[in-house]
């Protein structure tokens, strides 16, 4: 007789052990990862909290967040009791004790005090960056977005941002060095001997001299704003896009021009769009070295970036400390001991916990503005 | 959308306006800032090439330098001098090797046995000294301080006790001696404890006899290494003669540059008195020709000197091979004297042909621009700020990039695709959820941080898993260098891994749904389906993929500045998988490292902007592929 039975198949299929083998390995490569990045931050956080926090309310070491960062001397006075000073608070020491003597004592670059410079340095960068970027860069979006059409200039564009894009940051930092430090044109009375073109103005001798702006925090913003355009370009012009085309056919049918419907119609429902994916080009910005390298950083400087200054515009061609290049210098150039180790941890902690926050908030934004905007 | 000149509106009609109105000016606002890109990208090319193009003419003056100083003379005879010392320090290794081979455990637990000392001594070394400077001679003893000093010297004591090394070869008993040893130390005791220099004797004795089979070994280094002590000494005299021709031509060079300067300037200037004392400071600066004739005339007598010496130096050489011993019992001493064996070949054909290269010689050969770019593109040395001559050869960078990028991928192409295939494929939404935002926040890490993980943690780790004795099998354990390519290049995997993933996921994620509908329907399982439908469909997505991580790789900076190492010289080939554990250096790495030390216009600063040149060029290559994939994907 047939026997609907013999038709359906019993039992596991053939090559099911395969097929679950497979399936673990990849299972096993993608958990894989998620736990080295575990590892990673678990170790930087047991490592680095002790840096930041304190015992006392409110829990945070904020003379480390706020001091200016310096030398720690490390020393033993007579009576065996070891010291570790940052260099104000070592020459305080020494100029109270007077006469004493100090034993063993050590100096270790860049690890005393905290990281205010660093902090602000980068925020300034960041901020400086992104300001300009978004500016050219939205600009620039809503360009492509709303007014290009089919055109050799467009195509040219589009092949400038592609390849903008895949540029190595080193590079942005030759490319700023020789044309930010090295040659755009600067106001000035008494033109360098290694300016390219001086063009005289009339007007007491002053003169526009192509002699750059030196290694300055202008330098570094405009070398870091070269670096994100396409990013910011790319996002702008997606969000642009995302806004439902009805929207500036209705103001263009109300008689509205072209610029009232993009200020009025697309650009405010655009803007978060554009704020949020910008969120993610600071956390790039924040984290770049190579470019601000030779643009913008320096490893030491007494002062935090306004202190000291005749006008408050010398802000901008002062050179500044900033927290990734803090961090280069804390791992390459001093020998690491159990006395760089708060400045070491505690600087990418800190550095970490910003980056993560940035990005953690970008994400969540992003995710509200899918689920919000629908069209 | 229809542009304006496309309405219909008729030509008088009030609404149309006519040349620059406000809305023509925004959009060419908004058009320009558009084209800034293109300006962007303009100024960056460029510039690099304003700053890097003046390098090959300087790199081929300092080339005819070279050879018209004679240096280039001399060199032909040190090449073969210092492949000398090579091979002589070769075999000294595989000497070495060989007897600590054979006394492999008393090696170990003596060096157990004084890191535990030293671990002691590290910790209690400072308060040690205080103790011994306050109860010094002539030192009023302070009773009171002093009880201070031994509570702090008893508090070292205990720390240092709580946190000793782990000694894997040594028996308990052993340990426990010597901790009982450093417990009762007193800070005045100076001699090592007991057991410690009983193990290091017994090491010592045990090299003793294990080198007394070795001896006829160590007569025919030590009459190897004897051998070119003429040529040393000919090369040394030359070397004086030569560099000191090369010092006025350099001087020569650099008045004459500041005579075209003065020139320049005069030529400028209007003023007729101003005119000629410029002009007359300028024939001042006019350098007289070096005499380079009479150095190199000298130079050239010692030719028939040379040659006998690498004759002499060829025979003896050529007498000592045989000699050499057949094998060695230890693997590592074996590979060494192996690879010395491997090497004597080449290094006597090298001798043999100095001769003909020596006589050959001349030093008014011209040097061409073309020899400048070859020795650029192929030169096997990068040296710079020498005495000697300044060499910019990029193999020893670009391999160290290319090796580097080559572990990185090797990780991360199976790691980012599998993960992508599983999290697109099999995984649930809650898994995908989990995994996505880790992954996308590990791109976050800023590279500079990922550095110093290298630096501080992972190094070191790897460092002390290489000397393990369970994992002696693995190839190129153990690892001399804790900073290395595979270091390097295991971070990079980890940079580059969320790149491959997102890239390849997105490939996945656009195959048509028909594909996988179709496939299932005809009975296919879920992995037959992912792997013979949807992974050939995507295949060139994830191509693309792939290369684009390679550029992000290769274009990447701080993490191979801190971790690969940092040393430039082509990494030993001839150490089979250990040679991913030597530190190099990388065309990032250099720039980043020397851009900040150089003089602003020397060649040295152009090196480094053609470098610059050269990467622009390979990663923009690289994505450019990439695109035509991504291209091919979509269409």
């Amino acid at each position: 007789m047939f026997d609907p039975e013999k038709l359906i198949r019993k039992g596991r299929p053939k090559g099911h052990i395969k097929e679950v083998l497979i399936r673990s390995l990849l299972a096993g490569t993608t958990y894989l990862i998620v736990l080295i990045a575990v590892l990673l931050f678990t170790r930087i956080i047991v490592d680095g909290a002790p840096a930041i926090l304190s015992p006392k309310f409110p829990f945070v070491d904020l003379e480390f967040l706020t001091a200016k960062n310096e030398t720690l001397h490390v020393f033993d006075d007579a009576q065996g009791t070891r010291h570790q000073l940052a260099a104000s608070a070592y020459s305080r020491y020494v100029a109270e004790h007077q006469g004493e003597n100090l034993y063993n004592e050590q100096t270790f670059s860049y690890s005393g005090g905290g990281i205010a410079g660093p902090i602000v340095g980068t925020a300034l960068l960041t901020i400086g960056s992104i300001l300009l970027a978004l500016f050219f860069g939205v600009s620039a979006a809503i360009y492509l977005a709303e007014y290009a059409k089919q055109s050799p200039f467009i195509h040219a564009v589009r092949l400038a941002i592609l390849n903008l894009a895949g540029i190595p940051s080193i590079v942005f930092g030759l490319f700023g060095f020789s044309v930010f430090v090295l040659a755009v044109p600067v106001l000035t009375s008494d033109p360098s001997d290694r300016s390219l073109l001086v063009i005289p103005l009339m007007i007491g001798n002053y003169a526009i001299s192509f002699q750059g702006w030196n290694s300055s925090l202008m330098a570094g913003c405009a070398t870091l704003a070269c670096m994100i355009l396409p990013v910011i370009i790319t996002a702008s012009e997606e969000s642009l896009r995302a806004v439902p085309q009805g929207f500036r056919d209705a103001s263009l049918a109300m008689g509205g021009t072209r610029w009232q419907t993009i200020r009025k119609c697309v650009l405010p429902y655009s803007l978060p769009g554009i704020l949020t994916s910008s969120l993610l080009a600071i956390t790039r910005v924040a984290g770049e070295t190579a470019p601000i390298m030779f643009t913008a950083a320096v490893a030491a400087k007494d002062d935090l970036p306004w202190e000291g200054l005749s006008n408050p515009f010398g802000i901008l061609s002062s050179q500044v400390q900033a927290l990734p290049y803090h961090i280069y210098t804390l791992a390459a150039r001093i020998p690491s001991s159990e006395y760089t180790q708060r400045a070491q941890y505690g600087s990418v902690l800190v550095f970490l916990i910003l980056v993560a926050t940035l990005s953690i908030v970008s994400m969540v934004l992003r995710a509200r503005i899918r689920r919000k905007l629908k069209w | 959308m229809p542009d304006d000149a496309n309405r219909n509106v008729p030509k008088s009609h009030r609404f149309r306006k006519q040349g620059f109105s406000f809305e023509r000016l925004i959009r060419y606002f908004f058009a320009s800032n558009a084209g800034l890109t293109i300006v962007i990208l303009v100024l960056i090319i460029v510039f690099l090439l304003k700053e890097g193009l003046g390098f090959f003419p300087g790199y081929r003056r300092e080339l005819e330098t070279y050879r018209i100083a004679g240096l280039e003379f001399v060199d032909i005879s040190r090449k073969n001098l210092t492949a000398h010392e090579q091979l002589v320090s070769l075999l000294n290794r595989a000497y070495y090797a060989e007897i600590n081979g054979r006394s492999y455990q008393q090696l170990r637990r003596s060096e157990e046995a004084a890191a535990l000392f030293n671990a002691y001594t590290d910790q209690t070394g400072p308060t040690k000294e205080l103790i011994l400077n306050s109860t010094q001679e002539g030192q009023e003893a302070q009773p009171a301080m002093l009880a201070v000093l031994r509570e702090n010297y008893e508090k070292q004591r205990a720390k240092a006790l709580a946190n000793l090394p782990a000694t894997p070869h040594l028996s308990a008993k052993e340990r426990e001696e010597i901790i009982s040893a450093l417990r009762t130390r007193t800070p005045q005791a100076t001699d090592d404890p007991a057991l410690v220099t009983r193990l290091a004797e017994e090491l010592a004795s045990t090299q003793a006899r294990h080198a007394e089979p070795l001896q006829a070994f160590r007569a025919t280094i030590d009459s190897f290494e004897s051998a070119s002590a003429d040529l040393g000494s000919a090369i040394m005299e030359m070397t004086e003669s030569v560099t000191s021709t090369k010092e006025a031509l350099q001087n020569a060079d650099i008045l004459e540059k500041d005579r075209r300067t003065l020139l320049a300037a005069a030529n400028n200037v209007d003023d007729p008195a101003e005119r000629e004392k410029l002009l007359a400071e300028a024939k001042a600066a006019l350098a007289e020709k070096p005499d380079t004739e009479t150095p190199m005339a000298s130079l050239m007598e010692r030719k028939p000197d040379c040659i006998r010496l690498h004759e002499e130096l060829a025979k003896s050489s050529a007498a000592i091979l045989p000699q050499l011993p057949k094998s060695l019992a230890q693997g590592e001493a074996d590979r060494l004297l192996r690879t010395a064996k491997k090497a004597w070949p080449v290094f006597l054909s090298d001798l043999s042909a100095a001769p003909a290269k020596i006589s050959s010689w001349t030093h008014t050969t011209p040097v061409p621009l073309s020899a400048a770019v070859v020795s650029f593109l192929t030169g096997r040395d990068w040296i710079t700020g020498g005495e000697w001559q300044d060499f910019y050869g990029i193999l020893p960078l670009a391999t160290g990039s290319l090796m580097i990028a080559l572990v990185a991928l090797t990780i991360a192409i199976p790691v980012g695709i599998g993960s992508a295939i599983y999290v697109n494929q099999f995984a649930s939404p809650r898994e995908q959820a989990i995994v996505k935002p880790v992954i996308e926040f590990i791109q976050a890490i800023p590279s500079v941080v990922l550095g110093f993980i290298g630096i501080l943690v992972f190094g070191t780790v790897l460092r002390e898993l290489s000397v393990m004795d369970s994992l002696q099998w693995v190839p190129g354990f153990p690892i001399e260098e804790r900073l290395n390519i595979f270091t390097a290049g295991c971070l990079l995997a980890l940079m580059s891994i969320p790149t491959i993933f997102s890239l390849a996921e997105d490939a996945l994620n656009n195959v048509p749904s028909a594909y996988a509908e179709a496939s299932e329907a005809l009975g296919a399982s879920g992995i037959q389906t992912t792997f013979r439908v949807i992974i050939p469909a995507a295949f060139s997505g994830i191509l693309a993929a792939v290369l684009l991580g390679l550029g992000r790789v290769i274009g990447e900076t701080m993490v191979v500045l801190l971790v690969a190492g940092n040393r430039i010289k082509i990494p030993d080939f001839s150490a089979g998988f250990g040679v991913f554990f030597q530190p190099s250096h990388t065309l990032t790495g250099i720039i980043a490292q020397e851009l900040g030390e150089v003089p602003l216009g020397s060649v040295h600063y152009r090196a480094l902007f053609v470098v610059g040149i050269l990467l622009f060029v390979v990663v923009l290559g690289i994505n450019a592929t990439a695109h035509r994939f991504v291209n091919r994907a979509t269409k």
